[in-house]
C-alpha cells in the first residue's frame, strides 16, 4: 500500500476522532458557572462608561400593560443614561417552561425576569440559580406577607413589584343604572340579580367566564371558596389540611357554584380579552377578574365591582422579580430591581395599570384615581388579602387544577371526579 | 484494502461521525435513561408513565368511557385511524379533480391547501382554535346554520369545541387534516402526473365512470406514492406536538393530550426537579410505535430498489 495513501486516512482518521472527542467532551462537561459575586460590600462605581450597560426583562406585559410598564422602563433610562433595557414579553407559564434549561446551561435569556409564581422563584432558587436579593431589599419597608412566597433558606429570592387584587366581579355603572341594578348584600339579592339581568335583552348570560389557560376560572372558585368557607380556608387548600374532597370544599360547590353553572348563569369559558370585550359591550353583564381590568377599559369611571355578599376577603399578588447569577450585569440588574421595588413602583401604580404598591413608603397620593377608589372600597370592607391558591401550590397542580375546573365549567356533573382529583394530585398529598 | 475501499472509508467516517454523534448517541442515551431510576437501572419508569393517574400525564385512561380522555396513548391511534385515511382519500379526490377536471380558479384553490403546510405548526394550532371557536369560528357557525347540532342531538357542535372533552380532540384532528393536506396533494398530484394519459383515455373509452377511473386506473398506478404518503402521514401524527401545546394544552380534562405533549412535560418537570427518566420513557415508547410504520416504509423501499 502506498505510504502517503495510508498516511492521509491516518491523518484523516486522527481529526475525525479529535472532533468527536471535541464535542463530546463539549456535551458532557457541565458549564462552569460564572464567578460573578453579589455580596453587599460590592463597590459601586462612579465612573460613566464609555459603552451602555445593556440589560434585557422580561415580564408578562403585553398590550396596554406593556405600555404602562415601558413608562417605568424609561424613567429609569432617564435617571441612568448609561443603560439601556431591552424588555421582552413572557407569561409566567412560558418562564416556567423554558428557563429551567437555561439556567442548567449556565444561560440566562435575561438579567432581570419577572413572574407572579413564588413557587418557581423558590425553585430556582433552591437549584442555586439566583441571586440571594435579601441585602439589596428593605422587607419592613413592603406589605405584611408579600416575601413569604420568595423566602427559602430565611433569604428573599424575589423582589415585589405592584399588587393586583382579584376583588370580585366588576360590571358597568351605566349599565346598572339603565337597568335599576343594584349590589346584591345577601346570597338570595345574587341569585335575584342574576335573575333580573337574565331576563335583559341582549344579554347572552348573566356573567361572562373569561379563559386562558385556565386561570380565570380558578379565580372564580376561589372567591367562592373564601366567600363561604373563610379567608382560613385559602390556607388550609393551599397547606392541604383541608383536602378539595372534603365536606366543607364540597358543599360550597355544591350549594352555591355548581347550580349556578347548571342554571347557566355563566358563560362557556372565552378567552378572557375576548370576553372583556364582549361584556364591556353589554352582551353579559358580569366578569370576575383582576385589578387590572382598570386599565383595559375605555371608561374605567363607568366601572364598578361587587364581592360575594359575606367575603371577607380577596386574593391579592404581586409580579417578583429575580436575577439568574447567569446575567453578565449581575450589579446593574440588582440596581434596577432596587429600582422596580421602590420608585419604579410609584411610577407603575399611577399608571392605569390597575396596580397598587406593595412597598409602604409610596405615597397613596399617586396612585391612579379609579384604582384608589378600588382599593379604598376593598379596605374599608375590612378585606384580608390572601395569597393566590394555585399560584401558592403551584408546579403540576397549578395546571391540572385551571384544567379540571375548566372541564367542571362545561361539564358539572363531574364534580365528584373534578375533587377527587385535585386532592389526590395536591402535593402534600401526593407527596411531590 | 483496495483504493475503492480506502475512498469509501474517507467518505464514510465523517458522516458517519456526525451521525453517530448528533443521531445514534442521543438515541442511545435516551433509551439507556429511560430505565435510570434512582441511581438504579430498572422498568420504574415505564411502570409510572404508564400507571400515571394525573389527566395531563396519563398514557391510558383505567376506565374507558365512550367519548375521550382515554389517555395520550389511545389518542394518538384515534388521530392516526381518523387523520391518515380522511387525508389520503381527500388529497387523491382532490387532486384528480384538479387534474381532469376544468376548475375555475384551481391554482388558488391549490395555493390556499397548501398555506396549511406553509404554516407553522404553533400558529396551525391557533388557527384551528379559532376555527372552532363559538364566537369567532366558521365551523360552529356552519353547525349552526346547518342545523346539525340539533339534527345530531349535540348542542357542543354550534359552540367552542375545545372546551368540551368529547370534541376537544376530534376538533384538533380535522383542523389537522387542513393543515397536512396541501404535502399530501402536492405528493399526490405530482404522482398522478406520470400515469400515462392514454390510460385515462382508454377507461373513458370503454364508458368507465369517473369514479371506477380514481379507483380502478389512478389508485392501482399509485399505489407506492400513496403507500408513502400514508406512512408519512403516520409519523407525522404521531409526531404531533405544537398544535396541541398551541390550541389546548392537552385539556379540558386531558381529553386532547398526546404522546409527544406528555413527554415535553414530563421533560420541562424534570429540568425543574430532575430526574429524566420518565420523558425518556415515554420517547421510547413513541420511538417504537413510531418504528412500526417507518420499518414497513423502509422494508417496500428497499423491496422496490
Amino acid at each position: 500500500m502506498n505510504i502517503r495513501a495510508i498516511s492521509k486516512i491516518t491523518i484523516g482518521i486522527i481529526i475525525v476522532v479529535i472532533i468527536i472527542i471535541a464535542a463530546i467532551t463539549a456535551l458532557l462537561i457541565p458549564p462552569s458557572p460564572p464567578t460573578t459575586t453579589t455580596t453587599p460590600t460590592q463597590t459601586t462605581t462612579t465612573t460613566t462608561p464609555a459603552v451602555k450597560v445593556k440589560l434585557t426583562v422580561i415580564g408578562p406585559w403585553a398590550g396596554d400593560e406593556e405600555k404602562y410598564f415601558r413608562q417605568v422602563i424609561n424613567e429609569y433610562m432617564k435617571l441612568r443614561p448609561d443603560v439601556e433595557i431591552t424588555y421582552v414579553i413572557q407569561r409566567a407559564e412560558d418562564i416556567a417552561s423554558t428557563l429551567p434549561a437555561y439556567l442548567k446551561a449556565g444561560k440566562t435569556p435575561a438579567d432581570v425576569i419577572f413572574s407572579a409564581w413564588g413557587w418557581f422563584i423558590v425553585d430556582m432558587a433552591k437549584s442555586g440559580y439566583l441571586v440571594d436579593l435579601t441585602p439589596y431589599i428593605n422587607q419592613t419597608d413592603y406589605v405584611n406577607g408579600i416575601f413569604n412566597p420568595v423566602k427559602y433558606d430565611n433569604k428573599i429570592w424575589g423582589a415585589p413589584f405592584t399588587m393586583w387584587l382579584k376583588p370580585g366581579f366588576w360590571y358597568r355603572k351605566s349599565f346598572f343604572q339603565k337597568y335599576n341594578l343594584t349590589e346584591p348584600k345577601t346570597w338570595d339579592d345574587f341569585l335575584n340579580l342574576l335573575n333580573k339581568i337574565k331576563g335583559i335583552p341582549g344579554i347572552k348570560k348573566p356573567i361572562v367566564t373569561g379563559d386562558s389557560v385556565g386561570w380565570p376560572i380558578g379565580d372564580i372558585v376561589e372567591h367562592f371558596l373564601i366567600t363561604f368557607g373563610g379567608p382560613d380556608l385559602q390556607y388550609k387548600l393551599i397547606s392541604g389540611s383541608v383536602k378539595f374532597n372534603d365536606t366543607i370544599v364540597k358543599s360550597i360547590f355544591e350549594n352555591r357554584l355548581i347550580p349556578l353553572l347548571k342554571n347557566g348563569d355563566f358563560s362557556e369559558p372565552i378567552e378572557w380579552t375576548t370576553a372583556k370585550d364582549l361584556w364591556w359591550n353589554n352582551e353579559y353583564a358580569l366578569y370576575f377578574m383582576g385589578t387590572w381590568i382598570t386599565g383595559m377599559v375605555n371608561d374605567p369611571n363607568d366601572l364598578s365591582f361587587f364581592t360575594l355578599p359575606g367575603d371577607k376577603g380577596v386574593v391579592g399578588g404581586t409580579d417578583y422579580i429575580f436575577v439568574p447569577k447567569y446575567s453578565e450585569n449581575v450589579n446593574e440588574a440588582i440596581k434596577f430591581v432596587q429600582f422596580l421595588a421602590t420608585k419604579g413602583q410609584v411610577i407603575h401604580a399611577s399608571t392605569p395599570a390597575g396596580k397598587i404598591p406593595t412597598w409602604t413608603k409610596a405615597s397613596a397620593d399617586a396612585i391612579w384615581s379609579p384604582m384608589k377608589t378600588v382599593y379604598n372600597k376593598i379596605v374599608g370592607a375590612g378585606m384580608a388579602i390572601l395569597p393566590d391558591l394555585d399560584d401558592s401550590i403551584g408546579g403540576d397542580w397549578q395546571k391540572l387544577s385551571w384544567d379540571q375546573f375548566k372541564l367542571l365549567w362545561v361539564n358539572p356533573d363531574k364534580l365528584n371526579d373534578v375533587l377527587n382529583i385535585l386532592t389526590a394530585q395536591h402535593p402534600a398529598i401526593k407527596g411531590a | 484494502m483496495s483504493n475503492n475501499m480506502r475512498k469509501n472509508i474517507i467518505f464514510f467516517i465523517p458522516t458517519f461521525s456526525f451521525v453517530a454523534l448528533f443521531v445514534i448517541y442521543p438515541i442511545v442515551y435516551t433509551f439507556i435513561l429511560s430505565f435510570e431510576s434512582e441511581n438504579a437501572y430498572t422498568l420504574n419508569n415505564y411502570f409510572k408513565v404508564l400507571s400515571e393517574s394525573n389527566p395531563l400525564y396519563m398514557l391510558i385512561v383505567k376506565n374507558i368511557a365512550l367519548s375521550p380522555p382515554w389517555g395520550a396513548l389511545l389518542h394518538n391511534i384515534v388521530w392516526v385511524l381518523i387523520h391518515a385515511p380522511v387525508t389520503i382519500i381527500l388529497s387523491l379526490v382532490i387532486s384528480y379533480m384538479i387534474k381532469y377536471y376544468y376548475i375555475k380558479g384551481s391554482s388558488l384553490i391549490k395555493a390556499l391547501l397548501f398555506l396549511g403546510m406553509v404554516i407553522p405548526p404553533v400558529i396551525g394550532g391557533l388557527i384551528i382554535r379559532f376555527m372552532f371557536d363559538e364566537n369567532i369560528g366558521i365551523i360552529p357557525k356552519i353547525m349552526r346554520l346547518l342545523s346539525l347540532d340539533v339534527i345530531l342531538r349535540i348542542p357542543e357542535l354550534s359552540k367552542t369545541w375545545m372546551n368540551y372533552p368529547s370534541l376537544a380532540l376530534f376538533s384538533l384532528i380535522l383542523g389537522s387534516i387542513w393543515l397536512w393536506l396541501g404535502f399530501c396533494i402536492t405528493i399526490i398530484s405530482a404522482g398522478i402526473e406520470t400515469i400515462p394519459q392514454s390510460h385515462i383515455e382508454v377507461a373513458k373509452v370503454f364508458g368507465a365512470s369517473s369514479f371506477k377511473i380514481l379507483f380502478k386506473v389512478i389508485v392501482p398506478e399509485l399505489k407506492t406514492v400513496i403507500l408513502t404518503v400514508f406512512v408519512l402521514t403516520i409519523l407525522w401524527d404521531l409526531k404531533l406536538f405544537d398544535i396541541v401545546y398551541a390550541s389546548t394544552g392537552g385539556g379540558p380534562g386531558g381529553s386532547s393530550t398526546v404522546l409527544a405533549l406528555i413527554m415535553y412535560q414530563y421533560f420541562i418537570y424534570a429540568s425543574r426537579y430532575g430526574g429524566y427518566g420518565r420523558s425518556a420513557a415515554v420517547a421510547v415508547i413513541l420511538t417504537i410505535i413510531t418504528l412500526i410504520p417507518a420499518s414497513i416504509y423502509i422494508y417496500r423501499s428497499l423491496k422496490r430498489s
